[in-house]
């Protein structure tokens, strides 16, 4: 009996209701969760992955990359294609071309894994990510704008 | 012709209305034909096949590493699971034996997942019964879990983050230190929807009694996970065939008893509990050690053909896989929890109004990209 009283008082003063709107009412004082991403960049962490690019090395400045075929051939979206040449101090190979069509990239970051060159990889996942362009033969990029600080964006905020 | 018609020419039509494909309840570019007869549904035919990709004809033209990327993109919201799934049905076809460690990351990030998945069902089942509020919350928690998994693999939806053997990356350091931290903040977090949903006279109106099935309906359509536990099923393929480390974490399968709409909800939030309860097991006994099994770079399985499932938040994720010994698998089929659950929403839909169709769309959790593949 007093049970259903309890029940009746609890459905005429809308207990459980009050109850929601007090998480509500405590959330109103919480801070700010949401990044205004287009006018704050977010913050991304270090393996964050971008589109694949290639690196030189550090310290001399020369093309990491031997030309060995092995991220063409991990990709499984065929947008990467190498056409690799004979380095000209006749050691090795090195790309003589090097070509990433990002719209067909799934940015799964397979290219990086077979890389043999140590302990930096030739062709790393960067964290550049806006890509937006008018037109789609912008998105093949040739080898000299696949370098770190090469302009992608051809746009202004 | 007299002037008063006889009163039978005044009788309701039954009316079919489309439902979807454009349809933000659909939770993808699921139709459905409605039969209607006034507000009450009398019959429903879902219609797939708008996100179709032939992703199973795709896979057999790539090499078995390459299929990764693939899985994450079959049911999106729970990729770990597709992940694992995927790796541990190579793995069985190879007979390669993971490295502790790897699988016990591999499980924290899986059950990760697992509360990550349901805190988006959550808010968009409440946000199509009406609870606006309860989605906003839902979806700052999914935050702070895709940031942990931003920082173990790179990415926030399609992770691509095991590799056949193991990991690519051990974790980063100070992560455990960061995932035990989400675990505190969690508990309280989901004591708010609670507040805000589990007693709420408005969310019982609308889920009580709704789409009620049994438990051998529920067996004989082939539903799985919570959907099937919500009848009082209580067949989880981490208990039922055990795989990678679970042997080793105590956790109970939660099992409702009505099988309605309800009990679905209080299932999948017991669920989450139980996850946190296994990641904090796995974080305590996480062992040191080598995370990748030594695996050749060109993959070539023996002949034979393999069938490994896992329990993924939306219930048993298969994968088949026949191998001709070649580096590229001659058949890939991928059995989707969400395609066999949407079984059930012509028998669910029935007798309902139209308002609860989107309701029972939502309890069921399916995501297009699982159904259609």
């Amino acid at each position: 009996m007093t049970n259903r009283i309890w029940g009746f008082i609890k459905s005429v003063l809308l207990i459980e209701l009050l109850i929601g709107l007090s998480v509500t009412l405590r959330n109103q004082f919480r801070p700010h969760t949401t990044v205004e991403y287009p006018r704050e960049t977010p913050n991304l962490k270090p393996r964050f992955r971008g589109i694949p690019r290639l690196r030189k090395n550090p310290e001399t400045g020369e093309d990491l990359c031997v030309g060995c075929l092995l991220c063409e051939k991990a990709c499984p979206d065929d947008c990467i294609k190498v056409v690799p040449e004979k380095r000209p101090d006749g050691k090795g190979k090195q790309a003589a071309k090097f070509i990433i069509n990002y719209e067909r990239c799934c940015f799964c970051g397979l290219c990086v894994d077979p890389c043999p060159t140590k302990p930096l990889t030739a062709i790393y996942m960067s964290h550049d990510f806006e890509l937006a362009s008018e037109s789609r033969t912008k998105f093949y990029y040739p080898m000299n704008n696949l370098y770190e600080g090469a302009q992608i964006k051809e746009y202004s905020r | 012709m007299t002037v008063n018609e006889p009163a039978s020419t005044l009788d309701t039509d039954i009316m079919e209305v489309n439902m979807g494909p454009q349809h933000p309840s659909t939770h993808g570019v699921l139709r459905l034909k409605l039969k209607i007869d006034g507000e009450t549904v009398v019959g429903c035919e879902p219609i797939i096949g708008y996100l179709h990709r032939g992703t199973e004809k795709l896979c057999e033209s790539l090499s078995y590493p390459m299929v990764e990327p693939i899985t994450d993109r079959l049911d999106y919201v729970c990729a770990m699971s597709e992940n694992l799934g995927y790796m541990g049905a190579v793995e069985k076809l190879c007979g390669i034996s993971v490295p502790e460690r790897a699988d016990f990351v591999r499980v924290i990030m899986v059950e990760l997942n697992r509360i990550a998945s349901h805190l988006l069902w959550l808010g968009t089942h409440a946000l199509d019964i009406g609870a606006m509020t309860v989605f906003l919350y839902c979806f700052r928690e999914r935050e702070m879990i895709l940031d942990l998994f931003e920082e173990f693999c790179g990415a926030r939806l399609t992770y691509n983050a095991f590799r056949i053997g193991g990991l690519l990356e051990d974790l980063p350091p100070g992560w455990t230190g960061r995932c035990r931290q989400f675990l505190k903040v969690y508990p309280a977090c989901q004591k708010e929807y609670e507040d805000l949903l589990t007693k709420n006279r408005i969310w019982l109106k609308r889920t009580k009694g709704i789409g009620v099935i049994s438990g051998e309906e529920a067996v004989e359509i082939g539903l799985t996970g919570p959907s099937l536990r919500g009848s009082g099923v209580g067949y989880d393929v981490r208990k039922a065939h055990p795989y990678s480390v679970y042997k080793r974490f105590e956790f109970d399968v939660p099992t409702g008893e009505n099988g309605d709409t309800y009990d679905r909800y209080l299932v999948r939030m017991e669920e989450m509990r139980q996850s946190l309860r296994i990641i904090e097991q796995a974080l305590d006994t996480l062992p040191e050690g080598p995370i990748r099994a030594k695996v050749p770079n060109w993959l070539k399985p023996l002949k034979g053909e393999v069938y490994h499932s896992v329990e993924s938040p939306r219930g048993e994720q298969g994968f088949y896989i026949v191998s001709d010994g070649t580096d590229k698998p001659y058949r890939m089929r991928f059995r989707g929890p969400s395609f066999a659950n949407l079984q059930a929403l012509p028998q669910l839909c029935v007798g309902h109004l139209v308002a609860d169709v989107v309701a029972l769309i939502g309890t069921l959790d399916i995501v297009l990209g699982d159904v259609d593949r």
